[in-house]
């Protein structure tokens, strides 16, 4: 697939635009209703995170913010002794439990009688496939959230948390069912709307030279926050996003090779570093010395590289180092200079309780549920859905270059900031 | 490059002095990159060297050497002084605790004895003064007045003020505050210091500029809760500022769920000995800090600005070991070492270490209502912000 022609974000919301969105009229209704979508729900799961945001408020502008609409329904796959979603229904009757995802969205009725959906397919039993992708049924969800759209004659909006699928054409399919049905989509990671320290933006149509990102974490996981990571700021370059080419897994002693080699920039490497709040200590009695090389390949056991290159040149790199930092951190070299910031994202390792990252995410899908306009392009995440589809991809190949034709489409940024700052 | 003295109560992992002074050895992370300062420390002077202690390693690997007293490390074991700046970090150690609940840290004394030799050899240099000057306002006082006497710059205080802010609020300069307050966690007297000066560092940017303080208080126990229901501290400002907290506790740690601790009532089950602190400012202004042990783990901030609302932050301590808002810390102290100019001014720190001493006595008294006529410290705070933004 190759989109000859890219998707502005003006054109989208003018498209949006052209058939109202039943239901979202805010004159005509009081408050939106939302259905939340979910594979298991226990303490600190990402349907935690979010719908526990609905029904309870969360600190947002400076007060404890409560929506202004009302999440009426919930979907829950799978049950276990940690669930929490039977204790959230009886604290908050006005949130009734459904055993499908139909009905979750028709409230048992025969018609669609929601407002905006919310779809979390993260954690919980599923299978891995061979390439060691779990395969959560973000792609089925959707499906049958779209079957309820399509029976109804109408639809409403849908965040999809995280990436859209593992299996790239059904992600692709995701996408374009949004767009044929017309109706406002949104996904992602928290990572491209937390806090940022420090708290700078990439200036709207910089030149980005090259840009890395190190953090931490696993394959088919913390890789998708990485690449969203970058995603969110070189999109904000020149001539918006061009698409990307290959992409060019590394991992061990490739990885360390890659380096050597100077696949990605060691300067922009030790800048992203240096805005880690975690790095690990390797000499005993110093609190915060930065490893050499040597130092980092004894503690990193695993390293992980995703190198693409995009249509424009541009040259982006995810590096997991596990076991040097427990953070996410962004560099780029562009035409104002080294560039470099960290994505605050504490886990609740004693730094957070409540994972507050997730109040930026929530505040945003609030935001399109009320206005019925996403807040920032799904195409940001389909590209991440299919970079990090592309590097398990090119691991699984014994780390050959994988050519992305697929991945060669054009968005524009939005204009306006998305990422904490009120 | 500039050769720096650093005088510490106490060289073991983890203390101040470990994890401030580390900082010009082996470099630290400032404005993306790992910064290499031009500077060297060559002289040391530790008080407390029990098991643990690192001066002697770290004066081998980088070639400082440790001497016996203040003016010998000063003067590098010559007759002159012979280093270009000074950092007094007289923080952890074994020191007495008076019936206020002040450890007795003798900063005073270290500093005096810095002063010392600056008379005696007519010279003098920057000094950085860790945390609050000293357990007592007046010899907080005279160590300012040395300062000026002797024009040398002077800084001091905690992290706090120049930590990253969640998310990065920095109230415009001369602003009308309707009314602050601010949220702490952790013992007094160390913690109740640090937020004390973190609130101050935000609202000494108001109009008029910090005009002094008139009056304390200091309340505890229930009398907390009653103060609030009796509007003598608001507790819109307090949920304003919970509303940033990372760390609700109770029902947060159980299940994840967030809070609305004020408003749910929350707050009174899970902090069992609340304390408040009342600070009565001569341009009509009172500010609140609440001590709530067992609400929250984190310092966050609110206050009321004419025509802007509500504006509240978190001031973010990243965590151990790296503590790096030491490197925000250590990075302003350079800079004055390096320009002779402090980047802000060290009254905040006097004020807060007054406030604090008054709030203290308060406490012991009965926790009266105690006029301050000797907080009147006025000054202006400087227009350009300082905290990390870079």
């Amino acid at each position: 697939m190759r989109t000859e022609r890219g998707i502005s974000r003006r054109e989208l919301i003018a498209g949006a635009a052209v058939i109202p969105l039943a239901g979202c009229s805010r004159s005509e209704r009081k408050r939106p209703r939302i259905a939340a979508i979910a594979t298991i729900y226990f303490k600190h799961s990402h349907a935690q995170h979010i719908v526990d945001r609905f029904l309870d408020g969360y600190g947002w502008n400076a007060t404890h913010h409560r929506p202004e609409m009302d999440l009426v329904s919930l979907y829950v796959e799978q049950v276990n002794e940690r669930d929490l979603s039977r204790e959230r229904a009886q604290r908050h009757p006005g949130m009734k439990l459904y055993p499908t995802i139909a009905e979750a969205l028709t409230l048992g009725g025969s018609k669609l009688d929601v407002d905006g959906v919310v779809l979390i397919g993260e954690h919980g039993q599923y299978e891995d496939n061979e390439k060691g992708q779990k395969k959560y049924p973000r792609y089925e969800y959707f499906e049958q959230i779209v079957k309820v759209f399509r029976d109804s004659g109408r639809a409403v909006p849908v965040f999809n948390d995280k990436h859209l699928s593992w299996n790239w054409e059904w992600a692709k399919k995701m996408y374009d069912t949004s767009r044929e049905l017309n109706f406002p989509f949104m996904a992602g990671s928290s990572l491209p709307v937390t806090y940022r320290t420090p708290s700078l933006e990439m200036p709207l149509g910089s030149q980005i030279e090259d840009a890395v990102c190190v953090c931490y974490g696993g394959v088919d996981s913390y890789d998708f926050h990485g690449l969203e990571t970058l995603q969110c700021m070189v999109e904000r370059r020149k001539g918006g996003e061009s698409g990307v080419k290959w992409v060019q897994a590394y991992r061990g002693d490739n990885f360390w090779k890659a380096y050597q080699d100077k696949v990605w920039s060691h300067e922009l490497m030790e800048s992203a570093i240096t805005r880690s709040h975690t790095l690990a200590q390797v000499r005993e009695g110093f609190n915060d010395y930065l490893p050499t090389i040597d130092e980092m390949k004894k503690i990193v056991k695993n390293p992980v590289a995703y190198h693409y290159e995009h249509e424009d040149g541009l040259r982006s790199t995810m590096l997991l180092m596990s076991g040097l930092l427990r953070d996410f951190n962004f560099a780029a070299h562009t035409d104002k200079g080294l560039f470099s910031t960290q994505m605050y994202l504490p886990m609740p390792d004693g730094r957070t309780t409540t994972a507050s990252f997730f109040s930026p995410l929530v505040a945003n899908m609030e935001e399109m549920f009320l206005t019925g306009k996403p807040t920032y392009p799904v195409e940001r995440t389909l590209l991440t859905t299919g970079l990090t589809a592309a590097g398990v991809e090119s691991l699984f190949r014994k780390e050959a270059k994988f050519e992305t034709p697929h991945l060669s489409f054009h968005y524009d940024a939005p204009e306006k900031s998305t990422y904490w700052r009120t | 490059m500039k050769r720096i003295c650093v005088i510490g109560s106490i060289y073991k992992y983890l203390t101040h002095v470990q994890h401030m002074a580390d900082r010009y050895l082996i470099g630290y992370p400032l404005h993306g990159r790992w910064h290499r300062p031009d500077m060297k420390i060559v002289s040391f002077y530790v008080d407390q060297r029990p098991e643990g202690d690192l001066t002697a390693a770290r004066a081998k690997e980088f070639g400082f050497k440790a001497y016996p007293t203040i003016a010998e490390a000063l003067r590098c074991g010559g007759d002159k002084l012979a280093v270009d700046a000074v950092l007094i970090i007289c923080e952890h150690g074994e020191y007495p605790i008076n019936e206020k609940g002040q450890k007795l840290y003798p900063r005073y004394e270290f500093f005096q004895q810095c002063v010392e030799v600056f008379e005696k050899d007519g010279r003098s240099v920057p000094v950085y003064n860790d945390k609050h000057l000293s357990y007592s306002f007046e010899k907080a006082k005279a160590m300012v007045d040395a300062s000026k006497r002797l024009n040398f710059p002077m800084l001091a205080g905690s992290s706090l003020p120049v930590t990253w802010r969640l998310p990065d609020v920095e109230l415009p300069y001369d602003c009308e505050i309707e009314g602050a307050l601010m949220v702490g966690v952790g013992g007094s007297d160390p913690m109740d210091y640090h937020a004390l000066e973190a609130m101050q560092c935000m609202i000494e940017r108001r109009k008029g500029g910090e005009s002094g303080v008139k009056s304390v208080q200091l309340i505890e126990g229930d009398a907390v809760w009653k103060a609030g229901e009796e509007g003598r501290w608001s507790k819109e400002l307090l949920t304003s500022a919970l509303s940033r907290s990372d760390t609700p506790l109770g029902v947060s740690e159980q299940d994840g769920r967030p809070q609305d601790l004020v408003g749910s009532g929350q707050l009174q089950v899970l902090v069992k000995n609340p304390a408040a602190y009342f600070l009565e400012h001569h341009d009509g202004l009172k500010t609140t800090l609440l001590m709530l042990n067992g609400a929250v783990k984190d310092y966050t901030f609110a206050a009321k600005v004419k025509g802007m609302g509500l504006q509240a932050c978190q001031f973010l301590l990243p965590p151990t070991p790296n503590v790096t808002y030491s490197a925000c810390l250590m990075g302003k102290i350079e800079e004055m070492f390096m320009t002779g100019v402090a980047p802000y001014p060290v009254e905040r720190t006097l004020i807060v270490s007054g406030a604090l001493e008054s709030c203290l006595t308060s406490k012991i008294q009965g926790h009266i209502k105690l006029d301050t006529p000797h907080l009147n410290v006025k000054y202006l705070a400087p227009k350009e912000s300082q905290h990390a933004q870079k």
